[in-house]
Parts: structure tokens; C-alpha cells; sequence
């Protein structure tokens, strides 16, 4: 046995491959599952109708009154439509609440309201299935500021739609597509628990073997390809080239012989 | 052709094909694992403040801003370089407004987009230039323009887009999240946008992973052999 560097190079290869090829092979399907699955249905953009746009409110609560009626101080305050009337989303340094922009009353967002305004912000007709209440993460709900309630729709895709327990914005929609593609997602990222982070020592890990894997792959394939192997093409192509030659060379008139360049 | 050669030279074509292609997508993965995606979003680039209390006496009333911008449809009143503005979105977009004299401040001109930039940025810097932006760059290919982009003295040449419809930080980018999405583009091979994961390309050559893939696992049960031992004959 000699250890030529080729023979170094195959030996990496044949034991990456042995001890990595299962995770490439994950990667890549779950690569070729997540570059099936359209983005744009992934994402449940087209689930999520635009807010209603509603006539300007003949009278506004004062800054004075919206104060008194949140009584803390007032880090930020967004005037929006929510659903059927104008609201103010107060930020206080305790967090935010939703209070009626024309009355002061506040919104509270409970299962009913969010059901209402879940089925404002689908596009779809099917009505909800179920509501419930989100209050610890979950892996539809990971990225999102919770409390959230959960409207399940009866619809083919199964969406739900996530609406904050606190402002009653619709946060984001969630279909089978989608749950397909966590399914890939997880697998490429090797996050199993959350689904959420790419940055771990172990896939920092098997990231590092799988380019020796693929490098060393690469540099094989200049010694894996002989002759006999592109036959195929070589073969036909310098018949032709032959023929041509032949041609070239067998007809030349006898002047033109004579003018060529003695060798 | 025997079994274990028909593997060799199914992987052998399979990868003549993929392995340019399997070398980036590694590298690329390899780039975007080990660089924390905390430090690609610039994070810290971003100056992080408590948010103050705004003094509401003597401000325009929000009943007021359906004449200042006709056909309102959202509105937010904050603090803005310590002053209270009223970021307004009506019929003719975003604007900005002066919460206590009702003035239009939008669209803000450079020194008010150099003062907002210079606030936010976290690190101690001067600012390199500042200007606005007519056409978005690549980096920021889906946000509204124009746009102030103001870039920083600094590692890895920081850059913040503000818009000067809102005053708002849009964008941080840094050549840390420009090399990402370098990458991001070989990764998803999407050579125009770096967006379109579902590009007919990425599509084929997916699945002609999961070919190497497999026929190099089939490969491999060939390509292990056990050392031959000299048998000893039984009693």
C-alpha cells in the first residue's frame, strides 16, 4: 500500500462519506423539498388580507384623555384601524395596550375578538375551526411576541392565523405548507428542539467534513475519468474529424501540391 | 456490468456534474453557520435606547392629522433626536411631521439624515458620505426609494439606510451580511436576485444531490473491506 496524496484523497473521501454521507444525503433532499415548496405559499402571504381602511374618525380622544385613561407614562402611541373602528396601541414602559381612539374604553383582545378579526385578515371563506390562547412558545409561534390566539381555519391548507393577544394585529399565517417546509428546514439546520438557530457547534461541525467531502471529491473526479469512459463522445467526433481530414489531404490538384512548402 | 462497478460509475457521473456546485454549496454553508446570524443582522451596530417618555402637553392633537395628511390610514406619534414627530402613512405615503408646530419636516434633507444615522450607529465612527438614493442597491433591493444611505468609518464598512419619508433606521447593512448574501446567491443559486429560492436551477441540481448522495452511500458498500484473516482450521 503506498500513500500517494491521491490515495490520501480517496481514503478522506470513502471515510467522509462514511460518517457524513447520511447528513449530506438529509441535506440535500431536505434542500430539494424546500425548493419545491413555493416560497410565497411557505410564507402565507396571500392568506393575510390588507388591513381595512376605514373613513377618518369624526372625533379623536385628546392626548390628554388617551394619558388619563392609560395613567402611565407614554413611550409611544400608534393610531391605527382595527378592524371596525380607530384605536390607539399605547406603549407604555410596561408594555402596550389597545385602547378605543373615539371612547378611551379598552380593547381587550379576547377569544371572540380574535376570532373576529382572524376572520377579517384571511382571505379565505371557510370559517375558523378553533380559537385558543398561545402563551408559551410553540414552533409556529417561536418568532412571534407573545401571547398569541390561535384561529384554525377550515380550509384545505389548515392555516392558522396568529393574532396578538395585546395590539389584535394579525402577526402571521401558517399552512401545511408551511409545516411541511419546518420539517425540511429542521432537518437542513439541525436544530431538532427549536428549528430556530444554524449557528451550533454540530453543524458547524459537519459543515466543516462535508466541504473535505466535497473538495476531495472534486480533486477525484480528475483521476476518476479515463479515456474509455467519454468513448462516447470522443470517438464518434474524431471519426468525423478523420473523415474530414481525409477529405482535405486525397483531392488536391496537383499545382497546389507543388506550391507547399518543402518540409 | 457488475453491481459494485455500476455504482462507481453512476456516483462517478452524478458527481461530474454536482461537484462545483456541492463545493459551493459547503463552503457557503460553512460560511453561514459559523458567523453568528446575530452579528450578520448588525445588531450591534444599533444603538440600544430605552425608549423615553414623550411629553404630550402642548402637542398637535391626533384628530388634527386627518387635514395635515388627507386619507390617513395609520399614524404614530415618537421621539425622533429627542423630539416628538408624528409618522403618518395617507393617500400620498409616508410623512413626517413635527408633533408640537404641526410643520412637514419630510422628506428630510442630509443634515437630518446625518443626525438620525449618527445617533443610532452604536460605535465610534464618523461618517464616511451620505447620499440619496434614487434606485435601491442590490442590498436593499425591496425597500422604497429614495433613500439616504450613510456610511461609517468603521470594520467592515457599516451602513445605515434611513428613509427620509419617516426618519426611520431601514436597513443596517455590513460587509459581514454583503459577503452572506454572496454566499446566500451560490447557496440558493439564484444569480440574479438571491431571492428566488424556487428557481428552476436550485431545483434540478437539489435532486442531483440527493442522486450523488445516494449512489455514493451505495458506493460505499463496496468500498469496505474486512482485512483477510487466515482462518484457523477448527480442531
Amino acid at each position: 500500500m503506498t500513500w500517494s496524496p491521491m490515495f490520501l484523497i480517496r481514503w478522506l473521501h470513502k471515510w467522509s462519506g462514511l460518517v457524513l454521507g447520511l447528513q449530506f444525503l438529509l441535506w440535500a433532499l431536505s434542500g430539494a423539498v424546500m425548493a419545491l415548496l413555493d416560497h410565497h405559499k411557505v410564507s402565507g402571504e396571500h392568506a393575510l388580507a390588507p388591513p381595512a381602511e376605514l373613513p377618518a374618525a369624526a372625533a379623536l380622544l385628546p392626548l390628554t384623555g388617551v394619558a388619563g385613561a392609560v395613567g402611565e407614562p407614554i413611550t409611544k402611541l400608534r393610531l391605527k384601524p382595527l378592524y371596525d373602528s380607530w384605536v390607539y396601541e399605547v406603549s407604555t414602559p410596561r408594555g402596550v395596550r389597545v385602547i378605543n381612539a373615539t371612547t378611551g374604553q379598552p380593547v381587550v383582545i379576547d377569544a371572540a375578538k380574535a376570532r373576529e378579526l382572524a376572520v377579517a385578515g384571511f382571505t379565505g371563506y371557510e370559517p375558523p375551526k378553533s380559537v385558543t390562547y398561545v402563551a408559551k412558545s410553540t414552533l409556529e409561534t417561536r418568532d412571534l411576541p407573545l401571547p398569541v390566539w390561535r384561529v384554525e381555519f377550515a380550509d384545505k391548507e389548515r392555516h392558522a392565523l396568529l393574532v396578538s393577544a395585546s395590539t389584535g394585529e394579525v402577526l402571521a399565517a401558517k399552512n401545511d405548507t408551511w409545516r411541511l417546509w419546518d420539517v425540511a428546514w429542521m432537518l437542513h439546520i439541525m436544530d431538532y428542539d427549536d428549528r430556530q438557530s444554524f449557528n451550533h457547534p454540530l453543524i458547524v461541525t459537519l459543515a466543516t467534513g462535508a466541504t473535505w467531502l466535497a473538495l476531495s471529491g472534486l480533486i477525484l473526479l480528475f483521476r476518476s475519468f479515463r479515456r474509455s469512459d467519454v468513448a462516447w463522445i470522443l470517438d464518434p467526433l474524431e471519426a468525423l474529424a478523420e473523415r474530414r481530414r481525409a477529405k482535405r489531404t486525397a483531392p488536391l490538384p496537383p499545382a497546389a501540391k507543388d506550391s507547399r512548402p518543402r518540409a | 456490468m457488475r453491481l459494485p462497478a455500476l455504482a462507481r460509475t453512476t456516483h462517478k457521473w452524478f458527481a461530474l456534474i454536482l461537484a462545483i456546485q456541492a463545493v459551493f454549496w459547503t463552503l457557503s454553508g460553512l460560511y453561514m453557520t459559523a458567523v453568528h446570524i446575530d452579528i450578520i443582522h448588525g445588531d450591534r451596530l444599533v444603538r440600544a435606547q430605552a425608549p423615553q417618555p414623550i411629553a404630550l402637553a402642548g402637542l398637535v392633537e391626533p384628530t388634527h392629522l386627518a387635514h395635515l395628511a388627507p386619507g390617513l390610514k395609520a399614524a404614530r406619534l415618537e421621539n425622533q433626536l429627542g423630539q416628538p414627530v408624528y409618522v403618518v402613512d395617507a393617500d400620498e405615503g409616508k410623512a413626517l411631521f413635527d408633533a408640537r408646530s404641526g410643520e412637514k419636516l419630510s422628506p428630510l434633507g442630509e443634515g437630518a439624515a446625518r443626525a438620525r444615522a449618527k445617533a443610532l450607529f452604536a460605535e465610534d465612527g464618523d461618517i464616511v458620505s451620505a447620499e440619496l438614493l434614487t434606485k435601491a442597491p442590490l442590498e436593499i433591493q425591496t425597500r422604497p426609494v429614495p433613500i439616504w444611505r450613510v456610511e461609517f468609518e468603521g470594520a467592515w464598512r457599516p451602513t445605515f439606510y434611513i428613509s427620509p419619508q419617516t426618519g426611520e433606521l431601514v436597513s443596517r447593512r455590513h460587509d459581514l451580511w454583503r459577503t452572506f448574501d454572496f454566499v446566500w446567491m451560490f447557496h440558493i443559486m439564484d444569480y440574479d436576485d438571491r431571492q428566488d429560492v424556487n428557481n428552476i436551477l436550485i431545483r434540478i441540481f437539489t435532486w442531483m444531490g440527493v442522486a450523488t448522495a445516494a449512489t455514493g452511500g451505495w458506493l460505499l458498500l463496496y468500498s469496505f473491506r474486512r482485512k483477510r484473516r487466515v482462518r484457523k482450521a477448527a480442531a
